[in-house]
């Protein structure tokens, strides 16, 4: 997101003169109104993953019961993990433990931020650096195609995006895997930890991460390419380039800046792809990061790890797509 | 046949040949695909041309079989997806409260990564297998889909003629069935194959995580998975589900691709 916002700043478009303090109370209360809707979709989501979680045939106590282990043994162990509770009410203890980063117990009696805690971080990096260099090499092949509409670097762009971005992440990794670390051994193919739980090394994250932007620097490519050629048919392009400006500078000053809000919203929708694209090339890499705390939680039916990883998961959507809304609003507050 | 027709046919053709080869391709394995043929990770040979895999089960033999249950899967999870988001978008379209509740649910749903939801669905569905799969992806699909039927059909629906047919009283259904889908044949077209695009990559990605399929199941993403330990030893046994998964991917997409729409202005699909 970082490429996107920092080469706005500079671009700004000449808002309406008016009373300062007008505008400001204006685009308080709508980013007020845009987060508020934010805020209601997630708890909605949450509600029905938690939902969902609920309708398991089988709980958290009989999935990690030991063999031998009589009815009344497990039953004990419900009792201890609240699961005799009515749902409404464990509903409401797990939303209100939400602001205080409390996720609640996993099936073997270890809190979930707990477990979530170190492996969180790490998918984190690995997804920020897959977004931003999603969001740098769309930017730069969007452009450079858009430069020069209808010719061959056009064509070429084009066609290899469509083509890369059905691609599944464990395709381009294994693919990856074999050129970079079995026939050249350039870059290593498994990830080493340190003793903080973190990747050893830079070069560990460089195959995972560019499995993971390769499909999605595709797909955002012809989203930037889309919204570049419907902007440059806007009237005050058209006057720019008649005024002679190099395309360089329209493209920079007067075709990029209309085009943010749906290059922003495209990335955006990207967050949720690369989030799971992640957890499968985790399984790959032998990264340390989400993506094997939930197969193990898989193997355990674990339901409150499962449940917390998709509130993690969903609250990072809902901060990238809010963001996109606030490009969105702010372009065009600065339209009128 | 015009230059545009023909540029369509030479498109979608690989994706037909290789979908039909996916489909018959049980029928052609020369070994049986769950014994033992080599030994384990053997290297190709005289009688196993892509080697064997981590049991000596012959690769080529199970990379035929492999692809049936992926291709009819997703074929499967975009039709339906492609059916249920045609008409949420038709109704939404003619009862404008319905496509704002529609909108909404949409809304949540996008905040769930799909694989995230692939993996809720078949957790809480342990017996489900692939059917557990295929419903996953069906409920993740649709939101995405919706909001393309109903863009396209917005307009249909404001016609005079869907408007006069409904102030005559028409019921809903004869509005959508009749007077609405018809008129977005070219728009479902696309979007099918665009679904079916995303079903592969949900269904291939599922098999990889082991919710799906399960050993010792033939299946192309699961060989991958199960086979990337004898990467050195054997390469083709990872090497040739992944190129035919990837080559599966991407002529579906250019298929794809061809028959949408050319309307100039929206250039971009809605995956």
């Amino acid at each position: 997101m970082a490429g996107p916002l920092t080469a706005d700043t500079t671009t700004a478009p000449v808002r309406k003169p008016g009373p300062a303090r007008h505008v400001a109370v204006t685009v308080l209360a709508r980013t007020g109104v845009v987060l508020l809707k934010r805020a209601v979709l997630l708890a909605v989501l949450l509600a029905l993953v938690f939902v969902t979680v609920e309708l398991l045939p089988g709980d958290a106590a009989t999935a990690t019961s030991e063999r031998g282990e009589s009815a009344a043994d497990v039953e004990r162990r419900r009792e201890l993990l609240g699961l005799d509770r009515p749902v409404l009410e464990r509903f409401w203890d797990w939303m209100s433990g939400l602001p205080t980063g409390d996720l609640g117990t996993s099936a073997r009696g270890e809190r979930v931020t707990d477990l979530l805690s170190s492996a969180f971080p790490n998918t984190l990096l690995l997804g920020g650096i897959a977004l931003l260099l999603t969001a740098v090499l769309s930017l730069a092949l969007g452009c450079w195609a858009a430069l020069r509409p209808g010719g061959r670097v056009d064509r070429a762009v084009s066609g290899s995006a469509t083509a890369v971005l059905a691609l599944p992440e464990f395709v381009v990794a294994v693919a990856l895997v074999l050129v970079f670390s079995l026939w050249t051994g350039w870059l290593p193919a498994v990830t080493l930890t340190d003793a903080d739980g973190s990747p050893d090394s830079w070069t560990m994250l460089v195959l995972p991460a560019l499995a993971l932007t390769i499909p999605q620097a595709g797909w955002n490519t012809r989203i930037v390419r889309a919204a570049l050629a419907d902007e440059a048919r806007a009237p005050h392009v058209e006057t720019a380039v008649l005024d002679g400006l190099p395309p360089h500078r329209v493209l920079s000053h007067h075709v990029l800046p209309g085009a943010l809000p749906t290059i922003a919203a495209g990335l955006a929708t990207s967050t949720g792809m690369l989030l799971g694209g992640a957890v499968v090339v985790e399984t790959i890499f032998n990264y340390p990061g989400i993506g094997s705390v939930l197969a193990s939680a898989v193997t355990d039916r674990d339901s409150p790890v499962i449940a917390g990883v998709t509130a993690l998961a969903g609250a990072v959507i809902t901060v990238v797509l809010l963001l996109a809304d606030l490009i969105r609003d702010w372009m065009a507050g600065g339209r009128r | 046949m015009n230059p545009r027709t023909r540029g369509t046919v030479i498109r979608v053709v690989p994706a037909l040949l290789l979908v039909a080869v996916a489909l018959a391709g049980p029928w052609l394995a020369p070994h049986a695909v769950d014994a033992p043929v080599t030994a384990p990770y053997a290297e190709p040979g005289a009688d196993a041309v892509l080697g064997g895999d981590q049991l000596g089960r012959d690769v080529l033999s199970r990379l035929l079989a492999g692809g049936r249950e992926l291709v009819l899967s997703s074929l499967l999870v975009a039709f339906l997806v492609t059916g249920t988001a045609a008409v949420l978008g038709a109704v939404g379209a003619v009862r404008p409260l319905v496509g704002r509740i529609v909108e909404r649910i949409a809304d949540v749903l996008m905040l769930l990564p799909a694989v995230l939801g692939i993996l809720l669905v078949t957790l809480s569905w342990p017996g489900g297998g692939r059917l557990a799969v295929i419903a996953a992806a069906v409920a993740l699909g649709v939101p995405y889909a919706v909001r393309l039927a109903a863009g396209a059909a917005a307009p249909v629906a404001a016609t005079g003629y869907v408007e006069s047919a409904a102030a005559g009283g028409e019921r809903l259904w004869y509005l959508v069935l009749r007077e609405i889908l018809p008129n977005l044949r070219a728009t479902l077209l696309a979007l099918f194959g665009l679904r079916f695009v995303a079903a592969v990559y949900l269904v291939a990605t599922a098999g990889f995580l082991q919710v799906g399929p399960q050993p010792p199941a033939a299946d192309w993403a699961l060989m991958i998975r199960e086979n990337s330990p004898g990467l050195l030893l054997n390469p083709w046994a990872v090497v040739a589900p992944s190129f035919a998964i990837g080559l599966l991917a991407l002529s579906v997409n250019l298929a794809a691709a061809a028959l949408a729409p050319q309307t100039g202005r929206k250039a971009v699909p809605v995956l």
